[in-house]
């Protein structure tokens, strides 16, 4: 129940604040702090999100009695699947979910770095000079449209169970960071360099000194972009083949033998693992957009 | 001019002409300028005449079709520290502080930190920046944006400061206040300026030598030299009709159509 006044307090107030503007700033200065923070939205924002994830579980608890429980287990067997897969290695695959994160998490981790580190540098040069734009461009926009997953097959090929995944993450990941960076230096405001020009700068100079720490902001939306990116591919990565575990492996492992409520706590694992990351990920980029006076 | 007076700039036979669909834009041409060091010199001419274009030329961001420009005697080449230039748009670094944006040309100069800092400290104080050393250009107001402007191009200690309509984007009463501050840091510096602007009182008011151009190709059709003593009184007489006089000069020239 107190959950439930959770959620309403605040759309009450939004109301009064919005209909009755005189009255309700009367109203709110009288507020002890913790209300008058809900004029700034920020517990309106999470008073919706918890109304919409609970709207959500009743709906699917709804379908899972009326179709079949056995196909799709309800909301509280996932969960009780969900602590169990923490607690106890998985019979088939004889680790606990964690092992299976932590699988997932290194390959990320690995193919977020590499594509970062080939991105960034190849970007801001295909944004700064003319001439590598121009040859660069063509393969980029050949090479773009490709879905990461459809290199994954050839990957395994060439580089085996280990280096596929990564590698799926690396495409998916590498082409968002490149074309916001070469977004972000062809950005420059004009001014900016001539400002630098007249105060001796070097052409190396505008290069560290004004286009790449114009460019960060840029980088964070491609980085956050290509995370969301990130997650997918490597989930699917992994269901197509690998060594080593993963959530992907996880998932598809217990589709196999039928055991549904483990696989969709595998499911929401990825959701929050993918949410996690996006949102700090989002947090950065606002944090670096203030920065840059944005 | 006098013969004790020593000329920091001089331009001769300047011409500029930029490409276009058929033919070329003449922005400047036949132009000959001497301003002596110390001096305020103000540009003013009809919008769309090549103010910018020539002081984009002095500072070396841009070159000349023909002709020269020299500063202290050397032919102007590139852009370089020795000469500072202010922006309309102030041009700060967004995510530079106030101390950071001042410092910027030292750092280039690969300055100790410690010494940077001295300089910086001095030029915050001079432009009345005390207190927002560590605050960025999102946090202050146009004014303030402008000041961290000077106070940057001075930091380099140039011989010559270029001014491209510093306070055109301020409010009446901000670029007033501004005015005045200018006036300030030119005495204590004593800097030579060139600054560009389109407003006849903000000429009068700053310069001991106005040039008026005229509309494109952009010519010097006049320079008045201003004898009243600072701070001017822009209430006075004289000071009316001298701004009356420029203006009718300048509105003649607006009303042509350019060649």
């Amino acid at each position: 129940m107190p959950a439930i006044c959770f959620i309403f307090l605040p759309i009450k107030y939004y109301y009064v604040r919005t209909h009755d503007e005189g009255v309700a700033v009367n109203k709110l200065n009288k507020f002890p702090k913790m209300l008058t923070r809900m004029r700034d939205g920020f517990l309106l924002n999470i008073g919706f999100a918890v109304l919409s994830i609970a709207i959500f579980l009743v709906i699917w608890y709804g379908l899972s009695i009326f179709l079949d429980t056995a196909y799709l287990p309800t909301p509280v067997e996932v969960w009780d699947a969900l602590v169990d897969s923490f607690n106890t290695p998985d019979p088939s695959l004889g680790v606990t979910m964690w092992d299976s994160i932590m699988a997932s998490l290194k390959r990320f981790v690995i193919g977020f770095v590499l594509a970062l580190a080939i991105a960034v540098p190849i970007g801001l040069i295909m944004g700064f000079s003319k001439f590598a734009g121009m040859i660069g461009k063509p393969i980029v926009e050949v090479f773009r449209p490709i879905p990461p997953i459809a290199w994954v097959p050839f990957l395994f090929v060439v580089t085996g169970m280990i280096w596929g995944p990564i590698l799926a993450i690396f495409i998916g990941v590498l082409f968002p960071v490149l074309s916001n960076v070469i977004f972000g230096v062809k950005s420059v405001e004009p001014q900016l360099i001539d400002a630098a020009r007249t105060q001796g700068a070097s052409k190396s100079d505008l290069f560290a000194k004004v286009v790449f720490p114009y460019t960060i902001p840029y980088m964070m939306t491609g980085i956050r972009i290509g995370l969301g990116i990130g997650w997918m591919c490597i989930v699917a990565a992994e269901m197509i083949g690998a060594r080593g575990g993963g959530v992907g492996i996880y998932i598809l492992t217990q589709a196999n033998i039928g055991r549904y409520d483990y696989m969709f706590a595998g499911m929401v694992v990825i959701a929050a693992l993918g949410l996690l990351t996006v949102e700090a990920a989002s947090y950065v980029e606002r944090r670096v957009s203030k920065w840059m006076g944005a | 001019m006098d013969g004790g007076m020593k000329m920091i700039l001089q331009i001769t036979n300047l011409r500029k002409q930029f490409p276009k669909e058929n033919g070329s834009l003449v922005a400047i041409d036949d132009f000959n300028l001497e301003v002596e060091e110390g001096e305020f010199v103000c540009i003013l001419g009809p919008s769309g005449c090549g103010k910018t274009t020539l002081l984009r030329m002095i500072a070396g961001l841009d070159k000349p079709t023909s002709g020269s420009i020299k500063l202290k005697g050397k032919e102007i080449a590139n852009t370089g520290p020795d000469r500072g230039m202010v922006f309309q748009e102030f041009a700060l670094f967004p995510w530079r502080s106030v101390r950071k944006n001042i410092e910027f040309g030292l750092e280039i100069k690969n300055m100790p930190a410690a010494e940077r800092h001295k300089i910086s400290d001095k030029y915050i104080e001079l432009v009345g920046l005390k207190g927002f050393e560590d605050s960025h250009p999102y946090e202050l107001s146009g004014g303030m944006k402008q000041r961290v402007g000077i106070a940057r191009a001075l930091a380099n200690n140039p011989s010559i400061l270029l001014m491209d309509e510093p306070f055109g984007a301020l409010d009446a009463q901000t670029r007033n206040q501004m005015q005045k501050e200018l006036l300030r840091v030119w005495e204590e510096t004593r800097k030579t300026v060139v600054f560009i602007t389109h407003s006849v009182d903000e000429a009068v008011f700053l310069a001991d030598r106005v040039v008026v151009l005229t509309s494109r190709p952009s010519k010097i059709k006049e320079i008045f030299k201003i004898e009243h003593e600072r701070p001017r009184d822009r209430a006075d007489p004289s000071f009316l009709a001298l701004r009356k006089k420029i203006l009718s000069e300048l509105e003649s020239e607006a009303n042509q159509p350019s060649k």
